[in-house]
């Protein structure tokens, strides 16, 4: 099937009062909830992981609830395998959907990628072959989900170690047309877009610039981990370090593009003490309030 | 040009098999195409083995992370994810141990095991509230033999011929006093509890222990204080029982038809 001759059922639309705040938010983890809680610091919104909140109980899940009175939460997936051959998880889905009756998230978001292949999963963000047939396929699978969601979903580009042979385009023309075709916003990760950048020796900016601007609603930001082999060196997309300078650089290129687009630290391993990770934030708020100074 | 489902199969049986047939559809630049692949295996098993430490700490505590790890890797293969969330992931291992060759030495660790499971399923789970009095109490005298009640769905028992509770007290970060056990010191049994959001360990009696596993299992609180006097004749079923009302062990309650 052809892209162009798909149509998708209607997009459902996003409460616009729902949407992210154009602000600096902090990907919120179980180390840092009590905290968090006791100080509940000026960050314009929270991210958390969807799939660690499916049981609906315990303690993080009463963290979630009680910053959610307070702070705009985006629930952010790592598990739909939306790009998977295989048919859609259903289960998570309804497990999806409940948790997102409960919270009432400004946004919901998964990855361009795969993860499972039938009922195994590798836990893990594969890259998908850039081709005709993998893009018709996540078009369906994005629509299907948004329909079952009863609501637009953001899709996120992920960090990749390898190419495949048989891609027929770029990532980024691939991204972009997945979400013209499917009505899907685009989670854009900066550092993401920088690692793979790196790795696949292919200009960071061209990715900025096949991107419309419009259709980007959240930024990611993380640190990443340097490898080296014998063979040469490869960027790990950790979410264990600060921001590095260049991605920064690359953050601002992607405001001065985008205009200012809530925009979210992201820690996941080795986490610092809070005020380590809000300085982060505080750093991404203050570029984000220079772009909005340009654009008034 | 593979389809999407037979490039995704090959890259599967690189993660999982080591099979490089995957390596001719990677595009070879920099780093060879078997490297890239490897530092996608490395990333689940090393992300998978992590999952399993979060949920295991005293086994990894007690073998130590070498043995741990290579528990993992042999354990992620036999047992992977089978879900698009972790929670599942890891309910297996307490078998797998059990017929983990180089762990025989450590008969009690399956059963260790068995209790870290139930503290992971418990911390995850939704407290129900807790069995309010007044409906058993509206129980007719006459009926109050065939009441069925359930366990609280954040509550699991494990019971052990090892002193489970006791390994599991022991090596908790902070725990002061004795650390040297006796493992001819008898069996253990354990009620883990959610209460206020918080994981409880409890210890039980054999008899106390009998009592809410039929009850868990569907027996009647006649039947069930039954099997328990069963076990131990000087059981004292009032006082048990009001000890459970007050933990809130109990959420719901049928009459048996």
């Amino acid at each position: 099937m052809d892209v162009s001759n798909w149509r998708a059922g209607p997009a459902p639309q996003m409460d616009a009062a729902a949407a992210l705040p154009a602000r600096a938010g902090m990907g919120l983890r179980p180390q840092h909830y009590l905290e968090f809680l006791q100080r509940r610091p000026d960050v314009g919104f929270i991210e958390v992981h969807s799939e660690n909140y499916f049981g609906q109980g315990g303690k993080a899940y009463d963290c979630l609830l009680r910053a959610r009175a307070d702070y705009a939460v985006s629930l952010h997936g790592v598990g739909l395998s939306l790009g998977s051959a295989d048919p859609l998880n259903r289960d998570h889905i309804a497990e999806l959907k409940r948790l997102i009756d409960a919270v009432e998230p400004a946004a919901v978001s998964d990855h361009v990628c795969w993860s499972s292949v039938g009922t195994v999963y590798a836990n893990d963000l594969l890259p998908l072959p850039y081709t005709r047939e993998a893009l018709d396929h996540m078009v369906r699978r994005v629509d299907a989900v948004q329909q079952a969601l009863g609501r637009r979903i953001l899709v996120e580009n992920v960090s990749s170690y390898l190419e495949f042979e048989c891609s027929q385009m770029s990532e980024w023309d691939f991204l972009a047309e997945l979400a013209q075709a499917s009505g899907c916003g685009i989670l854009l990760d900066v550092n993401n877009i920088y690692v793979s950048a790196c790795n696949h020796g292919f200009d960071p900016h061209a990715y900025l610039a096949a991107i419309a601007p419009h259709k980007v609603e959240e930024i990611h930001l993380a640190g990443f981990t340097r490898k080296q082999f014998e063979d040469g060196e490869i960027l790990i997309d950790t979410h264990s370090r600060p921001v590095a300078d260049d991605v920064w650089q690359l953050y601002a290129a992607a405001l001065a593009r985008f205009g200012p687009v809530a925009t979210l630290i992201e820690w996941d391993t080795d986490l610092p003490p809070l005020d380590d990770l809000l300085h982060e934030v505080r750093h991404a708020q203050t570029l984000l309030e220079a772009s909005h100074a340009r654009i008034a | 040009m593979p389809a999407l489902r037979e490039l995704q199969e090959a890259v599967f049986d690189a993660l999982f098999r080591r099979n490089e047939r995957a390596t001719a559809e990677v595009r070879d630049q920099g780093l060879a195409p078997a490297r890239r692949l490897q530092i996608y295996r490395n990333n689940m098993m090393v992300s998978l083995a992590d999952a399993l430490a979060a949920v295991y700490p005293v086994v990894q505590r007690l073998v130590g992370e070498d043995f741990f790890r290579h528990s993992a890797r042999r354990y992620i293969p036999l047992h992977p994810s089978r879900a698009g969330h972790l929670q599942p992931f890891g309910a297996a291992y307490a078998e797998f141990l059990a017929g983990f060759e180089p762990a025989a030495g450590l008969p009690y660790l399956p059963d260790v095991a068995r209790l870290e499971w139930a503290w992971h399923e418990v911390f995850h789970a939704a407290a129900a509230p807790p069995l309010d009095l007044a409906r058993l109490a509206a129980v007719p005298e006459d009926a109050r033999d065939g009441v069925q009640l359930h366990l609280q769905p954040a509550a699991r028992l494990v019971a052990s011929d090892y002193p489970v509770l006791s390994i599991w007290q022991t090596n908790q970060d902070g725990h002061a006093g004795d650390s040297t056990l006796s493992l001819d010191s008898g069996g253990e049994q354990v009620l883990v509890i959610q209460r206020d959001l918080e994981v409880e360990l409890h210890a039980l009696g054999r008899a106390e222990h009998e009592l809410l596993d039929r009850l868990a299992r569907g027996a009647t609180l006649a039947e069930a204080a039954e099997a328990a006097f069963a076990r131990e004749p000087e059981f004292d079923f009032a006082a048990q029982f009001a000890r459970h009302l007050a933990l809130g062990s109990f959420a719901g309650l049928a009459l048996a038809a």
